[in-house]
């Protein structure tokens, strides 16, 4: 750690200082302008007082925020401004002081009481501006970001440029707020080329191709409890995938002009860049287990008379409309089925495994529209009562382990589009099916069960 | 309305109104700064993670402790088993393959692996111990298996390995403790506790946290291992046996008919809701539905802790040995459990403790039988979950407590008579498969010889952060207040392992 010049340690305290002359100063004004109403006039002999502790407090704070501003850490045409209306509240309360000594005029001293007020509010908001950024305030109101992507999603992250879509809205997101044009923290300026390779007061900030020995990275990747952890803590910090892909580029050299297809990638980083794509490529890859649509909340005697028959019927997840309903430990008789219409729009898992369900009941299952789920193993169900499945378009898993059905019936499933799952152990789909089944769904899985784990001597026998 | 009604109904009418006049301006003015202190106070101390955790945050029904709950988060598994094999199998005999260590076989162990470190018994210096069993890649993922598990190392295309997995235990009972209640120290819930809790049971006949043990002995931990520590103790697990009756007494006696039972427990109940109408102590509600469930148990349970009517194909594949208490049957078991809507079935295997201080503690002999008695049955859990379409929604987390020293035991710095290793805490193998965990993936390596992790490090609270995930909870806002503090199940610890989960 490199040890801080005494000035420097000392400008480190202007930001607690200088809250000390602010209030000081403000409750002097105050008490100046409430002795218009007379009732106040008591207040008066200590105002005064007020202003000469007030404007001390000012110098002392001019001065250590002037030392502060030697350190460079800050950008220069604020700090002027701040430096000199921070100069002139000190000249104006002592002087203010002076005025009193002089018995200057109530109304002259109204006046100037309130130009104080606006000039302490002015400085003060400069002070705050360098300190927290000069959106800091207004960014509570607006959409900042937090919890949002620091990187906008690229349509084809192939085909963007390594730096300028990615890269550099990164940077600009996560790092500039500190290191940009505002603010030099440590003398380091991320925005632009030319500052990233000439690094700060540590020295270089990068070493290209190599990112174990650039210090960029090496900050990141500290627990976030030490010191020289990047981002500090309390602001928003970089995502995993997000540190992965600086290392990334810090590995494939650091480059500014290219293109991410041009730079080398081995398939762990094909599969990051692939997260950083718009919405649309990802989902062919991913089905989501519940539906994006909002749905209205379930009708509760629906619930109740179903929770009756003994229906275990309980939201997907906590905040969710949608549900999930199984039949553990109810029987799956029509009329118990036909509860279940009334939450057709919410069903989305169905377990009806070891029930008596038969292909009439199926009849009712097939209103339930938004089933994404449905297990029907061991139930009575036969090919006839399967056909009822195919007008349920979202679809993803079936179960029919344990049931009559054979190949012809699951055939009649393949309008089913988002079908990945398929069980068939013990069914009625013999060997030689199975084949034709698994060209009919390619691409979803296919399970036909009976697996056999063999016994070998070593299974019955003892090492002695 | 009778006249009695009608005047009580005025009595009340009249007591709000009076309450309604005593509200002043005054009053609105003094409540709103009040209040307005309070709500920024609220706002303040719930960033802080504190508030907000009121009684009411408590999700216990105590007249039905057991009702399903939807999970905050969408969660992949809707059971778990867990295969505890207690005593800590070793890793470089079963997954963590380490030829380097095969060269330094029989040489001394070098200082600096000695040096600032705790052993339970190795003194001096001991001797560095080559792996004791054959090793081979298998399936797809390339994935090192012994051929102590012959049958399991074709599986490994279905499995996530937790290779860098390390504890501050080197105990038996404190590191069981840590992974299963999140604390070394006794009375904390165990994570089967915190799951029933969180999500109740989808099958009320039946307990919603299992407990089944094979080997022999019980865990060293004992029974706190599945206890409900602060949570309601309707959430301990309820341990059955795999040999005779489940549950001890769960069969009517000789003479008592089902009806009989039912006007007894009828009776009790009854006289227990009087009490109730005279207390209000919530308590003795829970009490009356827990005759109940006692009641509908006594007919379900036999039922599904019978596995003789399983057919004798899932036998041959489970291995099971009908009639006796071993770890196979209660896999078998495990399985039908989870079937019939069963949240947690938690499996301990007594055993694997190989210091190498008598044939049955030996790499070459006991840890090989021991091998033996599990590679089928876990095999047959895989297989047999996935063929029914419930290895979506079922994790299997297979591990011990801790790991196994490279070095060779030398009790008292005496060589032990067998191969052994001593008990050791920086690194050992962990296995998930199913409920929404990766297949075919890796994470984690060790060192050179095995001592130690050098990337994906993982604790029992990763691992516990990770399980409560796939449940579908935040393990940070899935908490319990207890003595004037939400408690977590990963304390104040616990980082997801994003990286096997599918």
């Amino acid at each position: 750690m490199i040890l801080l010049s005494i000035p420097e340690f000392i400008g480190r305290f202007h930001p607690i200082l200088v809250h000390l002359p602010i209030g000081i100063l403000l409750l002097g004004c105050l008490f100046q302008l409430l002795t218009i109403n007379p009732k106040f006039l008591g207040v008066r002999p200590a105002v005064p007082l007020i202003y000469l502790l007030g404007g001390l407090g000012a110098v002392f704070s001019s001065v250590s925020g002037y030392l502060l501003s030697q350190s460079g850490d800050y950008d220069g045409n604020m700090v002027d401004i701040h430096q000199w209306l921070g100069i002139s509240v000190s000249i104006i309360s002592l002087s203010v002081y002076a005025m009193y000594r002089k018995q200057a005029s109530e109304g002259s001293l109204n006046i100037v009481a309130v130009i104080l007020i606006v000039l302490i509010s002015v400085t003060g908001h400069y002070g705050g501006s360098l300190t927290h950024g000069s959106d800091y305030i207004t960014s509570a109101l607006k959409d900042d970001g937090k919890g949002k992507a620091a990187i906008p999603p690229v349509a084809n992250v192939q085909q963007a440029m390594a730096y300028t879509h990615m890269i550099q809205p990164l940077l600009q997101n996560r790092c500039y707020s500190c290191h940009g044009a505002d603010k030099q923290k440590g003398k380091l300026r991320l925005d632009g080329k030319d500052f990233i390779f000439k690094g700060g007061e540590d020295g270089k900030a990068l070493v290209p191709g190599s990112a174990e020995e650039s210090e960029l990275i090496k900050r990141l990747l500290l627990p976030s409890s030490n010191d020289d952890h990047m981002p500090p803590k309390e602001k928003p910090q970089l995502t995993p995938e997000e540190i992965a892909l600086l290392q990334w580029w810090v590995q494939q050299g650091a480059d500014f002009n290219k293109k991410v297809q041009d730079l080398k990638q081995s398939e762990k980083d094909k599969a990051l860049l692939l997260s950083f794509q718009t919405g649309e490529a990802k989902k062919e890859n991913k089905q989501s287990d519940i539906p994006t649509a909002e749905v209205s909340k379930a009708d509760n005697a629906a619930l109740e008379k179903l929770k009756q028959a003994g229906v275990v019927v309980i939201p997907a997840l906590g905040s969710s409309n949608y549900l999930t309903a199984s039949f553990v430990t109810a029987k799956a008789d029509v009329e118990v089925l036909k509860l279940l219409e009334p939450l057709k729009k919410q069903l989305i898992w169905l377990n009806l495994a070891n029930t008596a369900l038969d292909d009439k009941g199926m009849e009712t299952i097939a209103k339930l529209e938004n089933l994404i789920r449905i297990n029907l193993s061991r139930t009575k169900v036969t090919d006839k009562g399967l056909t009822w499945l195919k007008s349920i378009n979202h679809l993803q898993y079936v179960n029919l382990v344990g049931t009559k059905v054979t190949a012809k019936g699951v055939q009649e499933l393949k309008p089913l589009k988002e079908l990945n799952s398929i069980y068939l152990y013990q069914s009625g789909v013999t060997k030689a099916d199975e084949a034709l089944l698994k060209k009919i769904f390619a691409k979803a899985s296919l399970d036909f069960g009976g697996y056999v784990v063999p016994t070998l001597e070593k299974d019955t026998t003892e090492v002695k | 309305m009778t006249r009695d009604e009608l005047n009580a109904h005025r009595l009340v009418k009249e007591a709000q109104e009076t309450e309604l006049r005593a509200f002043t301006r005054r009053h609105f003015l003094k409540e709103s700064a009040m209040g307005l202190g309070a709500v920024a106070m609220g706002a303040l101390l719930g960033s802080c993670g504190l508030g907000g955790k009121t009684a009411s945050d408590i999700l216990y029904d105590p007249v039905h402790p057991l009702l399903p709950k939807a999970p905050p988060l969408l969660g992949k598994a809707k059971s778990v088993i867990y295969l505890h094999m207690a005593g800590a199998p070793s890793q470089l005999e079963l997954f963590d393959f380490k030829p380097e260590l095969m060269k330094m076989d029989g040489q001394d162990c070098p200082q600096s692996l000695l040096a600032g470190k705790k052993f339970a018994f190795i003194t001096g210096v001991p001797k560095m111990l080559g792996p004791q069993a054959k090793f081979a890649q298998h399936g797809d993922s390339r994935a090192w298996v012994s051929d102590n598990l012959p049958h399991f190392s074709t599986m490994v295309d279905d499995v996530s390995f937790l290779k860098a997995v390390h504890t501050d235990q080197f105990n038996h009972a404190p590191a069981q403790l840590l992974i299963h209640t999140g604390s070394a120290r006794l009375g904390r819930p165990s994570m089967g506790s915190w799951a029933t809790y969180g999500l109740g049971t989808e099958n009320q006949n039946l307990p919603g946290f299992v407990v089944l043990t094979s080997g022999g002995s019980f865990p060293d931990a004992g029974k706190s291992i599945w206890g409900s520590g602060f949570l309601p103790s309707v959430y301990q697990g309820v341990q059955c046996r795999s040999e005779g009756d489940p549950v001890l007494f769960i069969k009517d006696p000789h003479g008592m008919s089902r009806d009989l039972r039912k006007a007894s427990i009828d009776a009790i109940n009854a006289s227990n809701e009087q009490e109730y109408t005279a207390y209000n102590d919530p308590e003795i509600l829970s009490r009356i539905s827990q005759y109940e469930m006692a009641y509908r148990m006594q007919i379900s349970a036999p039922e599904v802790m019978n596995i003789n009517d399983e057919p004798q194909y899932i036998h041959d594949m489970y291995g099971t040995q009908p009639g006796k208490s071993c770890f196979a049957n209660n896999v078998l078991l495990a399985r039908k459990l989870v079937e019939k809507g069963v949240r947690y079935v938690q499996l301990f295997d007594w055993g694997w403790d190989a210091h190498g201080d008598g044939p049955n503690n030996s790499l070459n002999i006991g840890l090989k039988n021991k091998c033996r008695s599990i590679d089928k049955p876990i095999t047959a859990l895989l297989l047999d979950l996935k063929q029914r379409g419930l290895l979506d929604e079922t994790l299997v987390v297979w591990g011990g407590e801790f790991g196994r020293t490279p070095m060779m035991e030398n009790r008292n710095g005496v060589q032990n008579p067998y191969n052994g290793r001593d008990h050791h805490t920086d690194a050992f193998t962990i296995w998930m498969a199913g409920g929404g965990i990766k297949k075919g993936y890796t994470h984690g390596e060790t060192d050179e010889i095995g001592y130690s992790g050098i990337s994906g490090k993982v604790d029992a609270f990763d691992i516990q952060a990770t399980i409560l995930n796939q449940l579908g909870f935040d393990h940070e806002k899935f908490t319990y207040p207890f003595q004037g503090r939400p408690f977590r199940l990963t304390d104040v610890g616990g980082k997801i392992i994003h990286d096997i989960i599918a």
